[in-house]
């Protein structure tokens, strides 16, 4: 265990210092991250200029899903992407095997050797979205609503990567699916929204069968009190879940794995 | 007469690439789903708020979303990633020894790609009209032949500005290693201010001022105003000038900066 935390330690380093030597990259890629956080916030406030509710949500309680969703995207862009975008060419060209001949767990390497910075400022966003959301609100929140707001966060994370690894370990049997990704992204941009803006069968299948709402609307439940047992342990169950379906998947693809050099 | 033949075979070129890479701009196509999304939105909206929020009812947001789909793929372009991948990585030094200019290669493929992109969202965008009670009948009456045809002219117009505006910023790849920002960036904006996130006439009053004379209304927005009659006729005469002004300039523009960048181009490993 304390070899991987060192690892990681290094890992950053190595990133920080990458990041240092491209840095009107860091700054267009920064800017741009926040642009699309603002672009974020307009577009649900152009849906309620028109409306009170969206819903059953309110302006600010949706600001708070808005905020959840710019801040894991910031998360994504800085943590999953890079990681995604090496496995996948790695795999393509053969390079992939160099990551298994390491003397370290494979997922490990795979999903934390990569990290970029500029999805920090999208995640700072997300940040300073919440708090002006909830000080408008204007609420006292309880320390039961931190606490499951933390978990639910974090399962809302798990979820997050569990689904990318996932599409991602595909490239071991579909070698073309840069574009993956493209299709987990049309998918999270309906978490912009709180789940109940949508009807029927869409809010049934980002619910339970894409589980978008626990992305982002789950945890703003928690942290605005509007939480029940029965979505906690959705987001407990979900987040746990795919974690471990993913990890079972990737064991699955390392063994079918034929190198495609030599 | 030679431009026409040079046309032609780039399109059966195109063709036959599009047909090897049919699943990679089927992915492509998903950044449409934003227009589904929105729809889903706005029609809830509208329930909660009687049928109706800004003059907008169900069936309006129905026809204007799934029209929109239809128009969105017919402008489509992604021309500047491509220019962009070719001057960093030298491939633009062989275009460029051919006896014309390499922007005719990219418009032959783009049109030849609207036949499969048409081919999926006019059927989706059909289904979706017809099982919407109301929109068949509201449609019919809206789109008369005078309208699509004012339509159709706007919905070219729309092609140009964004075709020309995005070749353009492919073109800032001749000095920056950025130009994925600045795709991205436009990109960003245009799914604001082009009535992607909401109609145009759901803006702000103040806003709809400004988005009246910039480009974004009329690289989406605009045709469709004309189908579904949200435009009177001096609007839609006012609306086609300025989309032609901006269609000028953008081609005026990217002529410019081409001649300008080709004289300074020195190509990676050339």
């Amino acid at each position: 265990m304390l070899k991987y935390l060192r690892l990681f330690a290094l890992f950053v380093k190595s990133s920080i210092l990458m990041e240092l030597e491209y840095r009107a990259n860091f700054i267009a890629q920064g800017t741009l991250g926040t642009l699309y956080a603002g672009i974020s916030v307009v577009t649900v406030l152009l849906v309620f200029s028109q409306t009170d509710r969206l819903g059953g949500w309110s302006l600010d309680q949706g600001l708070v899903v808005v905020g959840i969703f710019i801040a894991f995207d910031g998360l994504t862009e800085s943590f999953i992407q890079p990681n995604i975008r090496k496995l996948i060419d790695g795999i393509r060209t053969g390079t992939f095997d160099f990551t298994l001949l390491k003397p370290v767990d494979s997922q490990f390497m795979t999903m934390f050797r990569y990290m970029r910075l500029n999805g920090l400022m999208d995640f700072a966003a997300g940040v300073v979205v919440i708090v002006i959301a909830l000080s408008r609100l204007g609420l006292p929140v309880s320390a039961l609503q931190v606490l499951t707001f933390l978990v639910t966060l974090v399962m809302a994370a798990l979820i997050i990567y569990a689904l990318q690894l996932m599409l991602a370990t595909s490239a071991f049997w579909f070698v073309k699916v840069d574009n993956f990704t493209e299709a987990f992204r049309a998918l999270y941009d309906t978490a912009r929204y709180p789940v109940s803006a949508f009807r029927g069968l869409t809010r049934l299948t980002l619910t339970v069968i894409v589980p978008i709402a626990f992305m982002t609307t789950v945890p703003a439940q928690a942290l605005l009190g509007m939480l029940d047992g029965a979505l906690l342990a959705g987001s407990l169950a979900f987040g746990l879940g795919l974690t471990a379906l993913s990890v079972a998947l990737w064991r699955r693809a390392l063994r079918s794995y034929s190198s495609a050099s030599s | 007469m030679s431009l026409v033949r040079k046309y032609a075979s780039y399109a059966k070129a195109s063709w036959a690439g599009m047909l090897e890479y049919r699943a990679q701009i089927l992915l492509w196509m998903l950044g449409s789903a934003i227009l589904v999304v929105m729809l889903m939105v706005w029609t809830g909206v509208s329930e909660d708020n009687g049928g109706q929020v800004g003059g907008f009812s169900t069936v309006d947001f129905t026809l204007y979303y799934m029209i929109g789909l239809i128009v969105r793929n017919l402008t489509a372009v992604w021309a500047s990633w491509e220019l962009d991948f070719a001057i960093r990585e030298g491939t633009l030094s062989p275009q460029l020894l051919r006896p014309i200019n390499p922007i005719h290669n990219h418009i032959a493929a783009n049109w030849v790609e609207k036949s499969l992109r048409l081919a999926i969202v006019v059927p989706l965008a059909v289904l979706v009209i017809a099982l919407t009670p109301g929109a068949a009948t509201a449609l019919a009456s809206s789109a008369t032949v005078g309208r699509i045809a004012l339509a159709a002219l706007a919905v070219f117009g729309a092609w140009v500005i964004v075709f020309f505006a995005d070749y353009l910023i492919g073109m800032t790849a001749f000095w920056t290693s950025q130009t994925s920002a600045f795709i991205q960036g436009w990109y960003g904006l245009r799914v604001v201010l082009s009535g992607t996130a909401a109609p145009v006439q759901l803006f702000p009053a103040a806003l709809q001022g400004a988005l009246h004379w910039l480009p974004f209304r009329y690289m989406l927005s605009f045709p469709l105003e004309i189908l579904l009659g949200k435009v009177d006729s001096p609007q839609v005469i006012e609306g086609l000038l300025i989309q032609a002004a901006w269609g000028l300039f953008f081609m005026a523009l990217c002529a410019i900066v081409w001649r300008i960048a080709i004289r300074s181009y020195s190509a990676v490993g050339a």
